[in-house]
């Protein structure tokens, strides 16, 4: 059983090939953009060098998000398409869940913070559980500000991983008991290593269904009082008035 | 010094992408440029003749159908055009927060519907029509802007 994880979700992306026995290989691209001309090369080299042929994969598990627009819609894109393609089931998992799990050794509460830009992070609270780790609370955007009096309010031991924590160290350095983990994006290894029991236990989504997870950040609506006002137009062809009244 | 603005005249579409190609003259990567106006003001047209002086090679397009556009030029733009969202949920669901790429020059259509979306930093420019031909052309800095609007050639500044 042999599954491959794409991980474009974050400005570092990755993606690995694992089976139960561990990891068998992966490739890193720590370069903010470039998702797209990385990510299929990257998957043929790195099927090539392992000697794993793409057509016996079991699965395909990709990173969903929260996280950088492009990386992500291209990593999913791309998943469903080798997924369909092999007809093979497809296992979607939040970005924040992959940065939790890669420190569910820490006995602190966990605390995943990706840089959502606009001055705010996707967060959201993990325990380490038998296992792994359990979320406690909503996927959700604040500002780091509002994250750093949460984290005051719980009177515990935080641990912050992902790149949200150095962006805004500002924010968390008034903490006391806060601690920032060295790693700082999820990884398609943790990726893999989090998929293949899922699939085991056949807990993947079909490709139709499979969304990039949007967390909501605004309600306003824009201020369009000037949409529908034309100006006449010099030298065009005049528009008959029917057709243009029908658009 | 806030709120002052420059503003000119032009009796045609190729005087305004001559103003543009003078405003374009302060253009560097990474600026961000918001144009409001009516349609059929000019807006595209103005984007038309700064991409032009950028050293853009093809003739750019309106983007309002697909939203945002990209050119290659001597400085690489993105045109974008929020006409037809709806919610700012939609237009952050669109990768908003991506299209400001300190490599390129972007310039938002409408920008004025999405004014608190817009960064600190950026020239405004509104064009509104004042005969079938004519339009008046207002350019206004915001933040760093302030100053930088004020080192517009002198034709623009009439």
């Amino acid at each position: 059983m042999i599954v491959l994880g794409i991980d474009t979700a974050t400005s570092v992306s990755s993606v690995a090939l694992a089976g139960r026995e561990g990891v068998i290989g992966s490739r890193v691209l720590a370069q903010g953009r470039g998702h797209v001309e990385f990510l299929m090369p990257a998957i043929v080299d790195l099927a090539r060098e392992t000697g794993v042929a793409l057509e016996h994969l079991a699965g395909v598990a990709v990173d969903v998000g929260p996280g950088l627009f492009t990386g992500m819609r291209v990593g999913i894109a791309t998943a469903k398409t080798i997924a369909q393609n092999l007809t093979v089931p497809l296992v979607g998992i939040p970005s924040l869940d992959l940065l939790a799990f890669g420190v569910r050794y820490s006995h602190k509460l966990i605390c995943p913070v990706i840089d959502a830009k606009r001055a705010e992070v996707f967060t959201a609270f993990y325990r380490a559980v038998p296992g792994g780790v359990e979320r406690e609370s909503d996927y959700t955007s604040m500002t780091p500000q509002d994250l750093a009096a949460e984290i005051l309010a719980r009177r515990e031991h935080v641990l912050l991983v992902g790149d949200g924590a150095p962006a805004y160290r500002d924010a968390f350095a008034p903490l006391d008991d806060v601690e920032i983990a060295t790693r700082q994006y999820p990884s398609a290894e943790v990726l893999v290593e989090l998929a293949i029991p899922k699939l085991e236990r056949e807990e993947f989504s079909s490709p139709e269904r499979l969304e990039p997870l949007y967390v909501r950040r605004s309600d306003a609506e824009i201020k369009w009082d000037r949409r529908g006002v034309v100006i006449e137009r010099p030298n065009r062809i005049q528009i008959p008035k029917r057709s243009r009244e029908a658009g | 010094m806030a709120g002052d603005e420059i503003t000119t005249v032009c009796a045609t579409p190729e005087a305004t992408r001559a103003v543009a190609a003078a405003v374009a003259t302060l253009l560097r990567p990474g600026d961000v440029v918001a144009l409001s106006g009516d349609l059929g003001a000019g807006k595209t047209c103005f984007v038309q003749g700064a991409a032009e002086a950028l050293g853009v090679r093809v003739r750019v397009q309106s983007p309002s159908f697909v939203i945002v556009r990209e050119y290659h030029g001597d400085i690489p733009i993105r045109h974008v055009d929020v006409y037809r969202l709806n919610s700012i949920q939609e237009l952050i669901d669109l990768g908003y927060d991506e299209l400001f790429d300190p490599a390129r020059v972007l310039f938002i259509e409408w920008g004025d519907a999405v004014e608190g979306e817009l960064p600190g930093d950026r020239l405004e420019i509104e064009i509104t029509g004042t005969g079938t031909e004519e339009r008046r052309i207002a350019l206004r800095g915001r933040g760093t802007w302030e100053q930088r609007i004020a080192g517009l050639p002198s034709e623009v500044a009439l």
